[in-house]
């Protein structure tokens, strides 16, 4: 009795210390975010003694750029979390589904039909097109019945390669490739402004209050029906949060691969399945990911940077590759 | 049945006929749930038993009929209301999701409490997991969990939400006995001292025989029989229901059903004419 007393409170509180480190570490790279740039002016010390042309640099470009990478890798970790918990798949996510590469049909359509317009067009443009083709891939993937759920990102990433393909064969013919290459470059340092990154609050918001929805969503129809939740308006919803997430993410940053699969996983082996329980520390650890490889992205051939978008590509989809194994290996639970 | 105020507080089927393409699943079913007792849903597989319990608890809609509750026509209500009242657990659940016995019982507030839980719930959820003896493992995920115990955790998400109604399919499946006498017991417990009405579709119509207060046996979507339990559980009744003979012995004064064919012949004749 004693004794299973305090291994329980030693979980607990595992729990907790887990929970704070990683907070603290998601500051701690946020403000070496900050702090790492081509610019040597701008150090805390600078920033005190309220430097002109420091504050301006950190305003304009420092801080905007930070404040993106937490909201799309938050954004895409939860995008991720939600698939998972209302496709009731361990392996889905919305750069492995197709739905990143139908944003980026979207956004070509979008300029081969009206031209250069303004970023917000564009975002609609996307969401239209990632919330039409997740809802086909689901359904598709519903009624074909895989055997294993391991199978799910790989028919997911062909169904993907086909968006692209014939993305790019609209570009061909209408010599839009160049279009293609520069929309389809995942980095966070393109001159342009994120301001459009806010719209993803929207979607973040509503996951966090509706997060009781989305798990009891992932226990079945039936179950939800008999708890009196509207199965369908919440997977409906699901699809939205999932699609303006993307969309937005894929205007502004551009493609950013494997975060929504691995990070709910990751975080999964340690607290479940129950979508409450894990926002958060999908949130952080998602933000905490891609500030890594990020920084990572800055330095290694400072001053000059490689686009984020190869080293999370290369690290994710590593860890992609290790999880998939371990499923294998270790069989369904 | 009347409550104090004068409402009538029963669930009451009327004609419901439900059909999959030619198939006939149900056929102008007449049912009437009486309060705070176990009745038990006996019959062969594809009976339609579990249909028409997914018609009385709103999952289903049916082709034919209405469903009253207490007294209002169930597809009138919203589904938030029939969840305050009728609470179900399907005959097959998945397990897709890894979460743990304390979250899948606080599930059972949802329809009060809309996923945002106030002390209220928290006590509800506290007294299910007491009442249902999973204090120890609440923390535990329920695909670590034993059959008896995952099926213990889903009756406390149930008992959380608090419904006069409970209705099971098949609950006793994949529990061996010694887990079945218990889950039984429980479910006594549950009409005794929280006036829960329970309806449960069973296999073994021992089970059934021991602890239902009433049987509704079902053969072809109709019922054939419904009464008090001693009263079915008769030979000429459940030869018929299940197409099969039976041959009804009396242990320690209650009336058990032997199912199996003797395999001496001579001796089956006596067993029947017994
Ligand atoms: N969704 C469905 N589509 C077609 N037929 C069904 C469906 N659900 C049930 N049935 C058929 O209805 C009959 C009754 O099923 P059910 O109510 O599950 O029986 P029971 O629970 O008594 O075994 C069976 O013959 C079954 O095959
Ligand atoms: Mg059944």
């Amino acid at each position: 009795m004693q004794t299973l007393k305090v291994t329980k409170d030693k979980k607990v509180n595992g729990v907790t210390i887990k929970r704070i480190s990683l907070f603290l570490i998601f500051i701690i790279l946020t403000v070496l975010s900050l702090m790492i740039g081509a610019d040597n002016n701008v150090t805390i010390g600078n920033l005190i003694k309220m430097d002109d042309t420091a504050g301006q640099t950190f305003i304009i470009s420092r801080a905007p750029r930070t404040i993106a990478i937490i909201l799309t890798a938050s954004g895409l970790s939860i995008a991720g979390l939600i698939m998972q918990a209302i496709s009731r798949n361990k392996f889905m996510s919305p750069s492995t589904s197709g739905t990143t590469d139908a944003a980026m049909l979207g956004v070509l359509l979008s300029y081969l039909l009206i031209g250069k317009q303004p970023h917000i067009i564009q975002v609609i443009f996307a969401f239209i097109f990632a919330l039409c083709s997740t809802i086909l891939f689901m359904t598709v993937l519903n009624k074909i019945k895989l055997r294993d759920a391991v199978y799910v990102p790989l028919v997911g990433m062909m169904y993907g390669a086909i968006i692209k393909a014939f993305t790019t064969a609209i570009a061909y013919h209408f010599g839009a490739l160049q279009i293609v290459s520069i929309i389809s470059l995942g980095t966070f340092n393109r001159f342009t402004n994120f301001n459009l990154l806010y719209i993803v609050l929207v979607p973040l918001f509503l996951s966090v209050i509706y997060a009781t929805r989305f798990s009891i969503a992932g226990m079945g129809e039936d179950f939800s029906k008999g708890l009196g939740l509207n199965y369908k308006r919440t997977i409906f919803l699901g699809l939205c949060i999932i699609a303006v997430i993307s969309a937005a993410s894929f205007v502004t940053v551009g493609p950013i691969t494997f975060v929504g699969l691995i990070i709910p996983n990751m975080v999964s082996a340690f607290y479940g399945d129950d979508v409450k329980k894990s926002i958060f520390d999908v949130a952080v650890l998602g933000a905490v990911f891609v500030l890594l490889c990020d920084i990572f992205s800055r330095l290694i051939i400072y001053p000059y940077e490689v686009a984020v978008g190869f080293t999370i590509g290369i690290v994710g989809g590593l860890i992609f590759l290790i999880i998939l194994f371990r499923r294998i290996k270790y069989g369904k639970q | 049945m009347l409550n104090f105020k004068g409402e009538q507080t029963m669930i009451e089927i009327k004609n419901i006929s439900q059909a999959y393409g030619n198939t006939q699943v149900l056929r102008e079913v007449n049912l009437i749930i009486k309060e705070k007792r176990i009745t038990a849903l006996i019959g062969a597989n594809g009976a339609g038993k579990s249909t028409l319990l997914n018609v009385a608890a709103n999952l289903l809609e049916p082709c034919a009929g209405t469903v009253l509750l207490d007294g209002k026509d169930i597809k009138e209500m919203k589904s938030q209301d029939i969840a305050k009242r009728i609470a179900i657990l399907k005959q097959t659940q998945h397990l897709n999701m890894r979460i743990s016995v304390r979250d899948l019982v606080s599930f059972g507030r949802y329809p009060h409490s809309q996923g945002r839980l106030k002390d209220e719930d928290e006590q509800k959820i506290r007294q299910a997991i007491e009442y249902m003896n999973l204090k120890e493992i609440e923390n535990k995920f329920i695909d670590e969990l034993s059959g008896g115990q995952r099926q213990r955790a889903y009756i406390a998400m149930i008992l959380a939400q608090d419904t006069k109604y409970i209705f099971l399919d098949e609950p006793l499946n994949n529990l061996d006995i010694k887990y079945s006498v218990e889950m039984m017991t429980i479910l006594r417990k549950l009409v005794k001292e929280l006036s829960k009405t329970v309806i449960i579709v069973m296999h073994d119509i021992n089970f059934a025989a021991a602890y239902a207060d009433d049987i509704v046996a079902m053969k072809g979507g109709q019922i054939m029989k419904e009464g008090a339990a001693q009263d079915i559980i008769d030979q000429t009744v459940l030869t018929e229901v299940f197409d099969h003979e039976f041959c009804i012995a009396n242990v320690y004064g209650k009336k058990v059903c032997v199912y199996f064919p003797p395999e001496d012949k001579s001796a089956k004749g006596d067993a029947i004419n017994e």
